[in-house]
């Protein structure tokens, strides 16, 4: 479904993505670790037209979509949320959710706005203002809502599980497979927590310095002695 | 036809002395503050009113009002200063505003105390005329203040450059925190700015009256030609404000050589869009017009 | 309910109230026309601002080709005068395409080139002699017909026209405001990058909104080109066509439909019977004392500051 081939992103002097390439099934759960700094929300930046890649193609579906403005991705079933929750200032939880419904899915349709807000437990908050009056966690549901409104075909979550206190993780990460099963999502999740990758991802990568390292089940990959260096600060030879 | 428009290029690049004069104070102030400062080609007509005072009630030539008008038009200026001061939020929208305002207030002020009547020196030493070649002919009041506004333009260029002051506006300029860490006061730099943005208007206030004519209105259009001007010259370097002035100078003599005197405005205004579209950095600069 | 009756007194008052009592006095009728023609521009003027995000300085080009286009059409076509004023606001609003490409620029420049705009249009207007008649201006532009056995070119017929072109904008622009649109539009200021990635088109809307408040102000153009009868381009592209409206606006709230309507009957009409008479030359100083006292004191107008010196009184009661 989504296919990357040789993606370079290059900041000034930084190269924070190197001629990486990676392929995603349909249907797929992938885990997308690496530590701070790796590239990973520059990959689901370039993936999602904030940037422009300084090399490489994205497909999409059999399409290449590398020429397509960032509202036109979302458009083709491309959703994303943000490491930082970035809420539509000055709107409501629902109006949120309807601007990225209309202009992402294409209608308008009440009913299953009703819906994302009761999987995400968001309906009883629904009229307050998105950028003052919601908890973390709530902020974090409001992005993962945001981004399913768009009716995507793939969902890329940067860390909403991060910062979550262990019990809430679970029943967050818990709602995200909900999520995943009902709405039949190819799903790219980037997270640092190991068991939490366990548990929802049968596929992980692993990201170092913009190259990926491993790539595998969990278990392998996390035994992978390269991975364990690049975790501790070596630089890659 | 070769005369005319060599005459042409020589009126122009006279002009373009005191246009230099009018869009370097401009664009100080928007490099240290990133305020348009739309009531700046006001500040100018102010010392050109100045100036026609003294001479009608004192008799004064226009050289010797410098003093009184930088006097009325530097205090003017720093009342500019602390009222952008008081804006509060998104100040480079609210500042354009403001100051879009203020131009509003000193128009009017003019038209009250002076009246719409077109003013000029009615001193004819600055009238005669001085022919260079045989051919190319300019009034002396022209050579002068062209003259004057290529000097003041140097030496700002070289207080920017080798005075601690001009360093410290050059550093808010470039980087404003980094400026503060440096134990440079951006408060002060930025009325500094305001201050000698107040004094190239009083030379080039002085300048139109005596080369040329005033009327109230004169004020939005000096604050229009500054602002192509600066966009030309790539917002903040000060040969590039020299070279957009005599651009402009130029291309308007020519336009009013070749095409018609009404056409005049029209040149400026198309230069000025295609620079915005084709190259938003300006053409000698680099600070960016366009989003993100 | 209670909003309704609002709404339904107001209209009966606007329509009928005010030309009873004040119909048969023609200088009154004709600044209340006039101060609702800048009340149009204003509400144009303003739904850029608070839907698009954009600050324009040349509105006055809008207003301008918007007169000239249903002059002409009128004078040398034999259009019908309502037809044509319509098609005044669809040649300002082509004419708004051609500054599109200044929607890339940031605000402040965006501002300028609008600007620079206006002045362009206004030399055209003056070169375009065999089309526009040039600096001479054009004499004699047929007024409003009789429409459903109202004079239209009465006072009292002009009043009623342009208030209704004023409420159908202000209907329009609710509409917007209330719509997904307008949701996505308001979005948009604060959080740019969180309303692209749901796929709104942030450049394209913000076209619209240009396009269409272009439109708003060349058909007020239009009304007011065949109220007064007469065009030259130093009126028509005037640049009190875009300094009024700003100072309506944002004296009145330029984030609120109503604001910048009520604005402008506040300022011009205090203007016209306060002002002109204290200073008959320069008056238009008030303007700049507005807009430069609006920004520093309150820089969303007039009516949200009232309703914050309200709110605090209320939260000082209860206290
Ligand atoms: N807009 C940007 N400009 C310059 N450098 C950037 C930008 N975005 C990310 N980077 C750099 O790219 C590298 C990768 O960052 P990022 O993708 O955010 O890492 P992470 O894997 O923690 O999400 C970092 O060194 C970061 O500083
Ligand atoms: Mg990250």
């Amino acid at each position: 479904m989504l296919e990357l081939d040789a993606i370079t992103m290059r900041f000034g002097g930084l190269t924070a993505l190197h001629a990486m390439s990676l392929s995603v099934a349909e249907g797929e759960t992938l885990g997308l670790v690496g530590p701070n700094g790796a590239g990973k929300t520059t990959l689901f930046n370039v993936i999602s037209g904030v940037y422009a890649p300084s090399g490489g193609t994205i497909r999409f579906g059999g399409q290449d979509v590398g020429a397509l403005p960032q509202w036109k991705r979302a458009r083709v079933g491309i959703g994303r949320t943000f490491q930082i929750p970035q809420p539509m200032r000055e709107l409501t939880v629902r109006e949120n959710l309807r601007v990225a419904q209309r202009f992402g899915a294409g209608k308008e349709d009440p009913a299953a706005l009703d819906e994302i807000l009761d999987l995400l437990g968001l309906a009883h908050k629904q009229h307050a203002d998105a950028a003052t009056s919601l908890a973390l966690t709530e902020q974090k549901a409001l992005e993962v809502g945001k981004a399913l409104a768009v009716r995507p075909r793939l969902l890329m979550l940067d860390e909403v599980l991060g910062g979550l206190e262990m019990a809430t993780k679970r029943t967050f990460a818990r709602t995200l497979e909900t999520v995943r099963a009902r709405f039949g999502l190819t799903m790219v999740i980037i997270e640092h927590d190991i068991e939490t990758i366990k548990a929802l991802c049968p596929r992980v990568v692993v990201l170092n310095f913009g190259q990926l390292i491993a790539d595998g089940t969990p278990e392998a990959v996390f035994n992978d002695p390269q991975v364990i260096r690049s975790y501790t600060g070596d630089t890659p030879a | 036809m070769l005369e005319l428009i060599l005459q042409a290029l020589y009126s122009g690049l006279l002009a373009g002395g005191y246009y230099a004069m009018i869009a370097l104070g401009l664009a100080l102030v928007f490099g240290t503050m990133r305020i348009i400062n739309l009531a700046h080609g006001e500040l100018v007509l102010l010392a050109a009113y100045v100036a026609f005072e003294m001479e009608r009630s004192f008799g004064w030539t226009p050289l010797a009002s410098i003093p009184v008008a930088l006097v009325v038009v530097g205090l003017t200026a720093l009342v500019i200063y602390l009222l952008i001061g008081r804006i509060r939020q998104d100040r480079e929208l609210n500042s354009l505003i403001l100051t879009f305002g203020i131009a509003i207030v000193l128009t009017n002020l003019i038209l009250m105390i002076w009246s719409a009547d077109i003013r000029s020196t009615s001193n004819s030493w600055f009238m005669d005329g001085v022919v260079l070649g045989d051919t190319l002919f300019s009034m002396r009041g022209e050579v002068i203040f062209c003259v004057i506004g290529v000097l003041l333009l140097a030496a700002t260029y070289w207080w920017l450059n080798h005075t601690w002051q001009g360093r410290a506006l050059r550093a808010v300029a470039s980087n404003r925190d980094a400026a503060k860490l440096m134990g440079v006061n951006p408060a002060r730099i930025e009325a500094l700015s305001f201050l000698v943005s107040g004094v190239l208007a009083t030379f080039a206030g002085v300048a139109v009256y005596t080369a040329s004519v005033v009327f109230p209105a004169v004020g939005h259009n000096l604050t229009i030609k500054a602002f192509v001007i600066t966009v030309l010259a790539g917002m903040g370097s000060v040969p590039g404000v020299l070279l957009g002035a005599v651009l402009i100078g130029v291309g308007e003599t020519l336009t009013t050589t070749l095409a018609k005197p009404s056409l005049q405005e029209l040149t400026g205004m198309v230069i000025f869009l295609l620079i915005l579209f084709l190259r938003p950095s300006g053409l000698f600069g680099r600070k960016g017009m366009v989003k993100k | 309910m209670k909003h309704r009756m609002v709404v339904l007194v107001a209209l009966v008052l606007a329509y009928g109230a005010v030309p009873l009592l004040l119909g048969s006095m023609d200088y009154v009728m004709s600044l209340i026309i006039a101060a609702l023609t800048i009340g149009g521009v204003a509400l144009a003027w303003a739904l850029l601002g608070n839907l698009g995000g954009l600050v324009s300085f040349g509105h006055a080009a809008f207003f301008g080709v918007g007169a000239y286009t249903s002059a002409i059409l009128v004078v040398d076509h034999h259009w019908p005068v309502l037809l044509a004023m319509v098609a005044g606001g669809v040649g300002a609003a082509v004419a708004s395409v051609a500054t599109m490409p200044a929607l890339r620029l940031r605000g402040p420049y965006f501002a300028l080139a609008i600007l620079a705009y206006g002045h362009i249009f206004r030399i055209l207007a003056v070169e375009a002699t065999s089309l526009t008649g040039g600096a001479a201006g054009m004499l004699s532009i047929p007024g409003f017909p009789t429409l459903l056995g109202i004079n239209l070119a009465s006072k009292t017929g002009a009043y009623a026209l342009i208030l209704t072109i004023v409420l159908l904008f202000a209907w329009l622009y609710g509409l917007i405001r209330r719509s997904t649109y307008g949701l996505a539009l308001r979005a948009m200021h604060d959080s740019e990058l969180a309303t692209r990635v749901v796929g709104v088109p942030s450049t394209h809307l913000k076209a619209a909104m240009l396009v269409i408040s272009a439109f708003m102000t060349g058909v007020v153009g239009a009304f007011n080109a065949h109220q007064i009868n007469f065009l030259d381009p130093e009126y028509a592209f005037a640049s009190s066509w875009t300094v009024l409206p700003i100072a309506a606006a944002i004296f009145g709230g330029y984030r609120t439909v109503w604001g910048p309507v009520l604005g402008a009957l506040v300022v011009f009409l205090v203007d016209q019977l306060v002002f002109k008479e204290l200073m008959p030359s320069g008056h238009q100083l008030v303007f700049g004392v507005l807009l430069g006292g609006m920004v520093i004191l309150g820089p969303h107008g007039l009516l949200p500051l009232l309703g914050r010196w309200s709110k605090k009184e209320a939260s000082h009661a209860g206290a």
